[in-house]
């Protein structure tokens, strides 16, 4: 018979489906849900999933440090190239003399494209350290980074108004956003390009509780 | 080869599941834990401590069938290596080695 106190909180099933790996998702929901319906609580089912994700989201980060790493390179790498005229003039000579568009083309596309492709160096290294590396995980990635980036570019210049929660003036406020843009958008894309192709664990999406 | 170690809770787990052989899987480890080492310790931390167990080799794991008293999840089995034997042997000397100096404890 199927009544509430039977089922676990949905919220935490699909908490625990977002937040664990794979391969533990399955048994540890089926143990989790196993000891729910021997009696323990909806406090103890919602701690233990809780405290499942944190470990979880915790394991991600270690296993993930390189896409950390592409990130703080693409970052610095972007901002540096921004920021330095002598590293703009290094790595793009002759940009500012360049006739309008292709100046602009330069410095909205070209940078982006630069700093990518250096800090790309930085995936492949980890990639290669995990033995997981693979060349479509690379051009995946370069691809969402630029996509990515544009289009947090572009977010903040025709809505000022996201600028509005960061403090300070208006330099340091567009910094600040410039740098967490850019960071945020190098680790979304190095998680989207090197996400596998195949799940397999698609078996375990499910969500809803047989009784 | 490059010898693994393991730490309080790996012991722990790793003798629980040999305790109890054919029917380990989370939650008769988690209620043995319980019951003889007077410890809760959440299920997250038992399967991220079997994870690490199963990266050193000492334990391997199978799937059961998926039951509907567990919302369709099948139970993940696991039993001890003989690599995991041998890690549990060694431990067990060490520690007994260890013990066997402190003079206030014999």
């Amino acid at each position: 018979m199927t009544n509430k106190r039977s089922n676990p909180p949905s919220l935490a099933l699909w908490l625990l489906r977002h937040a664990s790996t794979g391969a533990r998702n399955e048994a540890l929901t089926g143990d989790l849900i196993e000891r729910f319906r021997e009696g323990q609580s909806r406090r103890w089912f919602w701690g233990q999933v809780l405290f499942a994700s944190a470990l979880g989201a915790l394991e991600a980060i270690r296993r993930g440090w390189y896409f950390f790493a592409y990130a703080i390179a693409g970052t610095v790498a972007q901002y540096l190239l921004y920021s330095n005229d002598l590293a703009r003039g290094l790595v793009l000579p002759g940009w500012s003399s360049l006739p309008w568009p292709l100046s602009q083309f330069g410095l909205e596309l070209g940078i982006p494209i630069i700093a990518t492709s250096m800090s790309l160096l930085m995936l492949s290294v980890g990639l290669l350290i995990e033995r997981s590396f693979r060349w479509w995980y690379l051009l995946r990635t370069f691809i969402f980074s630029l996509v990515l980036i544009t289009a947090g570019q572009y977010s903040i210049e025709f809505s000022p108004w996201l600028l509005r929660p960061v403090q300070g003036d208006q330099y340091h406020k567009a910094l600040i956003a410039l740098l967490a843009l850019l960071a945020s958008a190098y680790l979304v894309a190095a998680w989207l390009g090197c996400a596998p192709t195949k799940h397999s664990h698609n078996r375990e999406r499910r969500t809803t509780v047989p009784q | 080869m490059k010898r693994s170690y393991l730490g309080e809770m790996e012991l722990m787990v790793l003798l629980v599941v040999q305790r109890l052989g054919v029917k380990a899987y989370g939650v008769p480890i988690s209620k043995e834990l319980l019951l003889l080492a007077e410890r809760e310790v959440s299920l997250g931390s038992i399967y991220a401590a079997l994870e690490r167990l199963e990266i050193k080799g000492f334990v391997s794991s199978s799937l059961g069938d998926p039951t509907p008293e567990r919302g369709g999840r099948a139970k993940r089995y696991f039993r001890v290596t003989s690599n995991g034997v041998r890690a549990l042997e060694m431990t067990r000397a060490a520690l007994t080695r260890l013990w066997n100096d402190v003079p206030l404890l014999q």
